[in-house]
């Protein structure tokens, strides 16, 4: 009876992923976002991402994971107050040519454990090291009929106008570093969450997952997400900056009309 | 209760500025202004930048003085026709003024110039306000009459050409003072968001000597035109009108302008004047203070560049 069967047919044997191999014998890092598209909802909060990832580790040394999160360039204006004969004065706007929209790292330690101040700078994590353009020297550009001084990286207050940028990006929200961001959900798995406010700005985001061992980056895996905005306010603000002058109009047709509305209402009673 | 402001791009507490439309309209109910002045200094205190405050406060106004002509009008207590010069000064006073702010904006000097004109304007109007009623207060108490006024204008008044006649106001002089009181009036309504009332009012009663019955109308449809032209430049030139901020404004203040007319017959005028002119020198004093107090952070973002 037995021998009466067909013989079985050859196992199917699944192609070996090209990782398995490499996995076994080198220190790597994979990472996946749950939404490779975010929508922030310009209403409230913003939008949160999770980024999920592994770490394949064969070694016994222990590893860290650092999550850098970075958001399109573009220039930045700003001013400084100074004292002018006990008067607190703006002065003239300088300009940095580009500085990332949005900056975040998250890490499974304070980034200064993790590696030395000259790995870091040289891979560019952190706030501190973020790298924010600014031209060898400096010069002025004319915009709008306004002339701007653009900042230079060799001037003497150049870190004084960096760490400023840093600042007021921090307290917006748009600037962060999370020292226990990245967490480990299980033996290898790990997990971070990245908060997106409401200003954040639109456009193509770098992810980049860094896996440092002894100090040392040794597995990088890159990401990219696209930021769009939705909601009711983000069509506002669009109308607004699109189409100007049909705005202003209509504030003042909206405006007279309630004016109107109220004396029709008030002149019942 | 927190709602996202799209252009000025910070949320507030929506309950919070229907309370704060509410009482600048009580205010400007029960005074008889635009109440502008008052509003612009509490919406950059609660952290609304300067700019935008004070572009979507301008549409505000447009809808407040809206209620008050159609109600000034049915008394026939509006002079269209003096009232149209002067709006054709305001129209290029708001052309003037939001150029003025554009480049004050871009240069990262528009706090300076709001700061500044409130302190320097407001100092001024709430100083003499307070100096004249209180005088009034003071002679009443004392059982004292009032001195009589010099009734005559100016006598430049007359000596200008383009000569009109306005039966309402009870006027027959040149058409530029009205025109040049407009202009002056646009450009603050420009650079303070102010309708100007507190400026046109007195002008027009003491410098062209208007028949006090019309000046109120007068200046309130002036003010409509000027503001509703600030607007629609702000917004096209600047994009800093907030629309979801000026109707919630809005939505209290209609309400409370209403209540505040009413209240105003229980007191005295030269009593009104008094708190008016105390509110208005504060109102200045606090916008100056800023000026002279060192900023918690001496570096600030500046508007202008491309997003």
């Amino acid at each position: 009876m037995i021998a009466a069967l067909p013989p079985p047919p050859p196992p199917i044997e699944a192609p070996a992923p090209e990782r398995s191999t490499a996995t076994t014998e080198q220190v790597r890092v994979a990472a996946a976002m749950t939404d490779a598209r975010v929508r922030v909802d310009s209403s409230f909060r913003g939008a949160s991402i999770v980024l999920y990832g592994a770490v394949f580790n064969p070694t016994d040394a222990p590893t860290d994971v650092v999550v850098v999160v970075r958001g399109p360039d573009s220039p930045v204006r700003l001013v400084k107050k100074t004292r002018n004969m006990g008067v607190w004065l703006n002065s003239r706007p300088v300009l940095f040519e580009g500085a990332p929209g949005f900056y975040m790292t998250a890490s499974t330690r304070p980034l200064g454990d993790i590696a030395d101040f000259g790995q870091l700078r040289r891979l560019g994590v952190g706030v501190d090291h973020l790298r924010i353009n600014a031209p060898q020297e400096s010069r002025t550009v004319t915009r709008y009929g306004v002339r701007d001084v653009v900042v230079s990286r060799l001037g003497e207050d150049y870190l004084d106008w960096r760490r400023a940028v840093i600042r007021l990006r921090e307290a917006a929200a748009l600037y962060d570093t999370d020292s226990d961001g990245v967490e480990f959900v299980d033996r290898g798995l790990f997990r971070a969450e990245i908060d997106l406010p409401a200003v954040a700005p639109t456009g193509q985001y770098f992810a980049e997952v860094w896996l440092f061992q002894d100090g040392e980056p040794v597995s990088v895996s890159n990401l990219t997400l696209t930021v769009e905005k939705v909601g009711i306010e983000r069509d506002i603000f669009e109308f607004a900056h699109n189409r100007p002058w049909s705005y202003g109009v209509l504030c003042v047709i909206l405006a007279a009309f309630t004016g109107l509305l109220a004396s029709r209402i008030f002149r019942r009673e | 209760m927190d709602i996202y402001l799209p252009i000025a791009e910070v949320s507030v507490n929506w309950p919070l500025l229907v309370l704060l439309g509410a009482t600048v309209g009580f205010v400007s109910g029960l005074f008889g202004i635009g109440g502008g002045f008052l509003m612009a200094p509490i919406l950059i205190f609660l952290g609304i930048p300067p700019a935008v405050a004070v572009a979507s406060q301008a549409s505000h106004v447009v809808a407040s003085s809206t209620s008050g002509v159609i109600s000034y009008t049915r008394q026939k207590a509006v002079d269209y026709r003096i009232g149209g010069v002067m709006a054709l000064g305001g129209v290029l006073g708001a052309l003037l003024g939001v150029e003025l702010f554009r480049y004050l904006r871009l240069l990262g000097q528009a706090d300076l110039a709001v700061a500044l004109s409130y302190l320097v304007f407001l100092g001024v109007i709430g100083t003499l306000m307070l100096y004249e009623s209180l005088g009034q207060i003071l002679r009443r108490v004392r059982g004292e009459i009032t001195p009589h006024k010099d009734r005559r204008r100016p006598l430049w008044l007359y000596g200008l050409p383009l000569r009109m006649k306005f039966p309402r106001s009870g006027l027959y002089i040149s058409a530029i003072p009205p025109f040049a009181l407009g202009t002056f009036a646009g450009v603050l309504s420009a650079i303070m968001g102010v309708g100007g009332g507190f400026i046109l009012v007195p002008a027009m009663l003491y410098v062209l000597r208007m028949r006090a019955s019309v000046v109120v109308g007068t200046s309130l449809f002036q003010i409509i035109i000027t503001t509703a032209i600030t607007t629609i430049l702000q917004s096209g030139r600047n994009q800093t009108v907030d629309i979801v901020l000026s109707t919630i404004l809005l939505l209290g203040g209609v309400v409370g302008a209403q209540y505040g007319a009413r209240w105003s017959g229980r007191f005295r005028a030269e009593e009104l004047r008094a708190v008016l002119g105390l509110i208005v020198l504060l109102v200045g004093i606090q916008m100056g203070l800023e000026l002279f107090v060192r900023p918690s952070d001496l570096f600030a973002f500046a508007p202008g560049v491309a997003e």
